[in-house]
Parts: C-alpha cells; structure tokens; sequence
C-alpha cells in the first residue's frame, strides 16, 4: 500500500515534470521512434513470426498516434532450410530512436550495440528510466512489487506492476541473430511449446530439443549481466512459462524511418 | 546375498553418501562480501584524504558491518602528479569474484567487471543498481527515486579502469580537493549522462561537498575486498 502510493506519488511528479517540460516546448522536436509493448500478443514465443511482431508494433503506435511511421520489432530469426537469417539490428533502421518523451535512446546502430569496446563499456541510453512503453509507462523490473506469485501468469496478467522486464530479442549482444543449431528465437517467433515437463529445468540457455527465446531488460538488472538485448534464455515458449523468469512476451519496437 | 557381496554393496553405498555429502559442502562456498557502495560520503566532497583516508573509510564501514577482517581498498584512481605516480583504480581490488553484502554475485574476475572483451563489455557486469547495495544490504537512490539522487560514485577513472592520462583533473587534486577541481563519476544506478558506465560516466564541476551534490552525489565511492 505504501508503495502503492509511492509510485502514485511519482507518477503524479513525472506527469507533472512532463507537463512544465511540454509547457517549455510546445513543439516537441523528438518524435517517438522507440516503445517497448506495452502489452504482449498474449499466445508466449508465438508471436505470429516476424510479421505479426510488426503488425503488434504498428498496431500499438498506431493507438498513440505514431502510425504515420514504419515500426518493426527488434527480433531476430534464425537461419532454416531455405530461409536466410535476420538479424535484429538490420531491421530498426539507423537512428537516432527516441522515446516518447523525446528522450534519446541511441545515437545510431553503433551506440545501441556497442560495436566498439569503450561504445560497449558506456553503454546506451536505454535504462529502465528511459526505456518506457508507448504510453509513456516505465516497465516494472527487478524487485518491483516482489511476491511468491509473480512466476504465475494468472498473477501477474492482473497485476501491473509486478516485475516483467524481459523483453523477446532471439539476439546476440551485438545484435545479430544465433546460429541455427538451436532454439534462440521460439521457433522464429511461431512456438508456444514448452519442453517436455518431465525433463529437469536446467540453465536458462538454448538446449537441443527446447522451445527457448533469448531476452534482454529495459531495466538493465538481472541474469547476471544487464544486458538490454541478450541476457538469457527462458523456461519455454508458452504464455506461462514466459513469467517463470519474469517475463511476459513484450518487446521492443523501433520506427526504421 | 554373500556375505562378501553385502559388505561390497555396504561399502559402495558409503562411497556414494560420502561424494553425496561433500557434493553437498561443494554446492555452497562461502560468499563473504567483498564490494560495498559507502553508506555515506566523508563530507568533505572531493577530499578524502588520499587514497589512505579513502581506503580507511572502506575499511570502518566494513568493520561496522563485521567484514573488518578483509583487505578493504577503495575504487580510486589517482593521475601522474610532480612526485605522485599515477595509479589505477583496478589495480587496488585484487582479482575477484567480488559478492555484495547480501552474498550477490557482482562481477568474477577483472575482465568482467571492466568488459575487457567486446563481448563482456556488451553484456555488462552484475553490477547494476539491485546488487550494489551499501555495507548495510540497502539500494542507494539514484534517478527516478525519492530525492536526494545518490547515484555519483567518485571513481578518477576512464572505463577501463585506468587514470586519466591528462594534465585535466579527474580526481579532485588525487582526492585532496575540496573546493576546486573535478572528479570523473560512475553510476551506481547505470542512469544519466546518455551512457550506463558504472565507473566513467562524467565529470563534475567542482570537488566541494555542495558541487558534488548539485551533479547527484554525496562524494560516495565503491569499495572491493582485494584479498
């Protein structure tokens, strides 16, 4: 309850900093041209393959008034027989992406990804202050609102600020996608399949014969590492095995013009 | 069943309890804090008495804390001065792995805490604003929390953990200064400036204790058990 009201108080701050900041600049320069979902399409890992991950993208930004732009998800696909590989970072354009309060994410491809050591030791704006939905929501990350319960999908589809900060990428940290031996990306964004329940859990990675995504955290905290794009696997690719390790099937989405 | 055949399994059974348990032993070494982000400042911003004053300060926090037994050296660097050699904040803290005050993992080993491979660099330590907690166990505030903003953590240090190779002031006056001068910051939180550097992330304007403050800090600084 009290943080309840702690986070209604910041809430009512933020709007408040937003409004004297919109008061400021009535023409906002930095169009929005980077959202995390601010819901998942809801069937797991399946997410209707790269084109319904865009059609979800175009959809949201389209409800906040940002359809006038071409929105793709940053997804990556592995490489199958007769079907080349894509990488994530090929398909977002170049930059800068900014947030909807005109916020700057990244510069340009070499900012977001690091593609250089010190670029990579900075790091990019994307930080759980930054990295907000398209309705300006920041997105609860880890050790918000704890509870025994919020490994449970039933849980936590009711209860919005409990923590689901990973975000859908099938990607390696550089941005490109994983090899094809195994399963990185939920069957290229079309399984909801879990593995096998009466296999031991084992380690949140890619494993033969496991339905598995590869997740990053807006909030950069978790898994080891604070990676945004490629922290680690999951437990499967069904709507309730995502929220096992604090995730609900969001994920990013850029304008690539 | 023989006789021979029973003992042969009895001692079989004792070999399999006996790796069982040690296994046991194994699952759980000790994880005895070895980081801590300063639960306060010394108050006199950029002063800090030298690398000595700062490394003391690490170890008195860390003795009210029970873990006076280490080898505490504060995340300092210091830059090349008449008389003064340069020295590099990552070559005070030993080699790893660092746990924090709650047995959390924060970084293995050098390379990953600094990101010395694109790859390591890319993925980032686990030190992020949920695990650097103060010798108490307790998330230092940073953006978006209830202010003050505590998230600068004085560090002179370029992100590889190495000085400033310039004549510019990174280090308050090598952590003497508490009026003129800069101090190059880290955030314990990975937000502001445009970047997420835990150690480099911009310099200050000013090394006095109000300076300090009007960029986000309280002249507090990360402190590693080197032992």
């Amino acid at each position: 309850m009290r943080k309840a009201r702690i986070v209604a108080a910041l809430v009512l701050v933020a709007l408040g900093s937003y409004a004297a900041l919109a008061q400021q600049r009535p023409a906002r320069p930095n169009p929005m041209t980077f959202f995390v979902t601010s819901v998942p399409i809801g069937d797991g890992g399946n997410l209707g393959g790269l084109a319904g991950a865009d059609a979800h993208c175009q959809a949201l930004a389209t409800a906040s008034g940002a359809g006038d732009r071409t929105w793709h998800a940053y997804l990556s696909t592995q490489a199958r027989p007769g079907k080349p590989a894509v990488n994530a970072r090929d398909r977002i354009g170049t930059g800068p992406w900014y947030n909807v309060r005109g916020e700057m994410i990244a510069r340009d491809l070499a900012h977001l990804h690091g593609d250089t050591l010190e670029l990579a030791r900075l790091g990019n704006n994307l930080t759980k202050q930054s990295g907000l939905t398209e309705k300006g929501q920041i997105v609860p990350g880890l050790n918000d609102f704890p509870d025994p319960r919020d490994n449970d999908w039933d849980w936590v589809k009711t209860t919005p600020y409990s923590n689901r900060h990973e975000m859908l990428t099938g990607t390696q940290p550089d941005g490109t996608a994983f090899p094809p031996e195994l399963d990185d990306t939920c069957d290229n964004w079309t399984s909801n399949k879990d593995p096998d329940p009466s296999l031991p859990p084992g380690p949140l990675t890619a494993a033969p014969g496991k339905p598995n995504a590869q997740i990053g955290f807006p909030d950069r905290n978790g898994g080891g590492n604070g990676s945004w794009n490629s922290s680690h696997g999951t437990r499967g690719c069904s709507q309730r095995s995502l929220p096992r390790t604090h995730g609900v099937g969001m994920f990013y989405c850029f304008a690539i013009d | 069943m023989t006789l021979p055949r029973l003992l042969m399994m009895a001692a079989f059974l004792l070999v399999l309890s006996g790796s069982y348990l040690a296994q046991g032993r194994g699952q759980a070494p000790p994880r005895p804090m070895g980081f801590f982000v300063t639960s306060v400042g010394i108050g006199r911003g950029g002063d800090l008495g030298g690398l000595a004053g700062a490394d003391a300060h690490c170890a008195a926090l860390a003795a009210t804390a029970g873990a006076g037994s280490r080898t505490w050296r504060a995340y300092l660097s210091t830059q090349a001065r008449p008389g003064q050699p340069v020295v590099h904040a990552r070559d005070r803290i030993g080699q790893g792995p660092w746990y924090n005050s709650r047995g959390g993992l924060i970084s293995q080993h050098q390379s990953q805490l600094h990101g010395d491979t694109l790859i390591e660099a890319q993925r980032g330590s686990n030190l992020f604003k949920q695990f650097a907690l103060t010798e108490k166990g307790e998330v230092v505030h940073g953006v978006g929390d209830p202010m003050p903003n505590l998230h600068d953590m004085l560090t002179g240090s370029q992100t590889d953990g190495r000085a400033f190779p310039d004549s510019a002031d990174r280090t308050c006056g090598n952590w003497t200064s508490s009026g003129a001068g800069a101090a190059q910051v880290g955030h314990s939180d990975r937000i502001g400036n445009g970047n997420t550097s835990w150690n480099s992330s911009h310099a200050t304007t000013g090394c006095s204790q109000a300076d300090l403050a009007s960029w986000g800090g309280a002249g507090m600084f990360y402190c590693f058990a080197a032992d």
